[in-house]
């Protein structure tokens, strides 16, 4: 049913216009000024210098997450690509060198200008190899080709960005990755 | 060495039907075969693992149990080895709640050490555990973290993972085809028993005892035998697993087009298993009067060169049928339709056309699972249709009177090329074939042409069975043609429909008319008057 809004009528003084439009410019100027005085009380934010605050929770930019001797954690099940609703993720598997890990990814291509970002892709993920807690959320590229991420790209993550996260810990490079090295019983590839 | 003393009873269409009490219901059910399939037979399944239709019944996995009313009570028993008695009562899940815990506790079991392997398992998604978990288990788990799952089987395959666990035998090569996972076998024996009374070569056993139960070939021996990729299907889990299809492909991604090899002239019936325009594998489709389960490796691992080394399509105004006498060689993967319009040319060139077929390779002998022996797929089809399918020789000896000679599916150089040297004399060699094999390059125009696993049409199996080929979109180009396609357009009238093409055969063959090709069912019809 339609909802009809009356409005208050203007008076004569608003009718005259020019009061109203002297109203108006004060409000610009008075924003004006705050942007040259008293800067950091602007809601806005200066990007590129300034860079919005991202929330871990947020679902950014993939990356894969890598076991204590730098393999990527991924089985390659599929299962991510199974979720996936855009059917932007494409997997290939093969033989791995390992006796003790039976299959392991050898493509794994996340396509960001079909991707949805809906994660349900890290949430099917059975052994949380793929992750979405990179906060990169701009994605600027030449070609179309290169918003393709490929395993290289979502494997080369630095543990220092993670610092409070125990399982990116466990990668080469970080804190704990001499401790699990011993649990897993690996030679370093 | 095979015995066949407890092979099931499978119910046919003359079964004669008897009224049992399913959950205190009647129901007529065929009286002469076991419970399990006479509950299927009225729609009710029952799961089970180690039961199937063509092998003995070994009754270990337990899990197809059902209540029956005896003298002491009602008692669960396996219906897989319950013969149908009339009058008797029986109680499913669906009114007894005991024979649900009964089914749910079996599964239990089953699962207590199998590894938790589905995402890496190439069984996952047409896995029996997976499905009967789903129906009969749904169990929480009640294993102790700190003792987790531990294999006990092979003691030569064991090791301790990282969280300290007994693990054991992930990828055993047990075979050059096959390879075993001794974590996920559930011991149900099924390959076993293949092995025993199908395949007629005892090269598995089950070794160990209870809970060290492991599958085993005799010490130095490999499992190797021509029906050997039939196990990876019984095996009802990731057990055994095949080395060509290996991590290839999840199953759930793939199409599946029932079919019928043209690889042997027992047709055996098969799905071609497709996704993304290529053929992944191709399976057995169960057909009780041919191949029942069972695929030869030859016929499977055939699909692997269907994609390679094809020609390309050109114009079909590149044909020029010279003025001269016209040779049609038509080979062995022909089907009727394409017979039908190579009789079409025939009758359109007049008295100057000759049918011709055959194959210069050798005729084997039927092995009775799967194979006929006899590479030459249609040569029922041909002797249904009226052509020759054993006169390559008389060409060969006449080679001189002709002057075109049109090959049809027929790699004539390839199979005996010392035999096949004089037709080298007919000046206007036409080959139209899938393949760019030696015949074709020997061609003056050699014309692409669909292969059998692309086409729609059908062909008559060494047992007089009519079935019928459906076409796998997996065709290289788009422009490639079915044979009768090119043919009937030589002759004048193209017909592009396998439907109509077939209704043309049933004009050459009276014994075709009375089918028509949408009706024939997908386990194909007996052609009365068919010579076996």
């Amino acid at each position: 049913m339609a909802r009809v809004v009356r409005h208050k009528d203007m008076n004569w003084l608003e009718r005259l216009y020019i009061f109203e439009a002297c109203r108006g410019l004060w409000t610009t100027l008075k924003h004006a000024a705050r942007g040259l005085f008293r800067y950091e009380q602007l809601p806005t934010i200066s990007y590129p210098e300034g860079q919005p605050e991202i929330w871990n929770s947020y679902r950014a930019k993939h990356r894969l997450m890598l076991r204590p001797d730098g393999t990527p954690r991924c089985v390659a099940c599929g299962m991510c690509a199974a979720a996936c609703p855009a059917k932007c993720i494409f997997i290939e598997a093969t033989q791995s060198d390992d006796p003790r890990i039976e299959k392991r990814v050898m493509r794994f291509d996340i396509d960001h200008l079909t991707c949805v970002f809906c994660g349900l892709c890290a949430e099917a993920c059975p052994v949380d190899a793929l992750r979405m807690d990179t906060k990169v959320v701009s994605f600027e590229h030449r070609t179309r080709e290169e918003f393709v991420a490929s395993l290289y790209d979502l494997t080369s993550w630095d543990p220092k960005d993670y610092p409070d996260d125990a399982l990116s810990q466990e990668a080469p490079g970080g804190t704990r990755n001499a401790e699990a090295r011993k649990i897993w019983g690996m030679e370093v590839k | 060495m095979s015995n066949y003393y407890n092979m099931p009873k499978l119910p046919t269409e003359n079964s004669p039907k008897v009224e049992i009490f399913v959950d205190d219901r009647p129901v007529m059910v065929p009286g002469d075969t076991n419970l399990l399939e006479a509950l299927k037979a009225v729609g009710i399944e029952t799961p089970h693992i180690c039961y199937h239709p063509y092998l003995p019944v070994s009754g270990n996995c337990r899990q197809c149990l059902v209540e029956q009313e005896g003298p002491r009570g009602r008692m669960l028993v396996i219906s897989c080895y319950t013969p149908v008695v009339p009058g008797m009562k029986i109680y499913t899940p669906a009114s007894s709640e005991r024979v649900k815990n009964a089914r749910k506790a079996t599964q239990e079991f089953m699962l207590v050490n199998h590894p938790l392997d589905c995402p890496i398992c190439d069984k996952a998604g047409e896995c029996t555990l997976q499905e009967n978990f789903m129906e009969a288990g749904q169990n929480e788990s009640r294993l102790r973290p700190e003792v987790g799952k531990n294999y006990h089987g092979n003691p030569d395959h064991q090791f301790v993972d990282s969280k300290g666990q007994v693990r054991g035998g992930k990828h055993v090569d047990i075979g050059p085809r096959i390879l075993l996972d001794e974590e996920r076998c559930v011991q149900c024996d099924r390959c076993v028993r293949f092995m025993r009374s199908v395949a007629g070569d005892e090269q598995l056993q089950l070794a160990g005892r209870a809970d060290h139960t492991y599958i085993s070939t005799f010490p130095g021996e490999k499992l190797d035998h021509e029906y050997d990729l039939c196990v990876t299907d019984i095996c009802p889990t990731g057990a055994m697993t095949a080395k060509y299809f290996r991590f290839q492909k999840r199953v759930w991604l793939l199409s599946h087009t029932p079919t019928v090899s043209m690889d042997d002239s027992l047709g055996a019936n098969i799905w071609l298993d497709h996704a993304d325009g290529k053929i992944w594998r191709m399976m057995p489709r169960c057909n009780p009067q041919v191949n029942r389960s069972w695929l030869s490796n030859t016929s499977r691992m055939a699909f692997q060169t269907f994609s390679e080394n094809r020609l390309p399509a050109i114009d079909a105004s590149a044909i020029k049928i010279g003025e001269g006498k016209v040779a049609i060689v038509l080979g062995g993967t022909c089907t009727i339709e394409d017979l039908a319009a190579a009789r079409m040319l025939k009758d359109s060139l007049g008295g100057r056309a000759e049918l011709f077929g055959g194959t210069f390779r050798a005729v084997g002998k039927a092995d009775g699972i799967a194979k006929s022996g006899d590479p030459m797929a249609n040569r029922k089809g041909f002797k249904v249709m009226g052509v020759g399918d054993n006169n390559l020789q008389d060409l060969v000896k006449r080679v001189s009177e002709f002057e075109t000679l049109i090959t049809v599916n027929a790699d004539l150089f390839g199979e005996d090329a010392a035999a096949a040297s004089p037709l080298e004399k007919i000046k206007n060699r036409i080959a139209l074939s899938a393949f760019d094999d030696a015949t074709a390059k020997k061609a003056t125009v050699a014309f692409g042409i669909r292969h059998w696993s692309e086409v729609q049409g059908t062909m008559v199996n060494s047992l007089g069975i009519l079935q019928k080929l459906n076409a796998a979109p997996t065709a290289p180009e788009a422009e490639l043609r079915p044979a009768y396609e090119v043919l009937s357009q030589l002759s004048g009238t193209a017909i592009t429909c396998a439907s109509k093409a077939f209704k043309k055969a049933g004009e050459y063959a009276s014994v075709l008319a009375e089918y028509s090709y949408d009706n024939i069912k997908s386990t194909g019809a007996l052609l009365n008057g068919v010579e076996v």
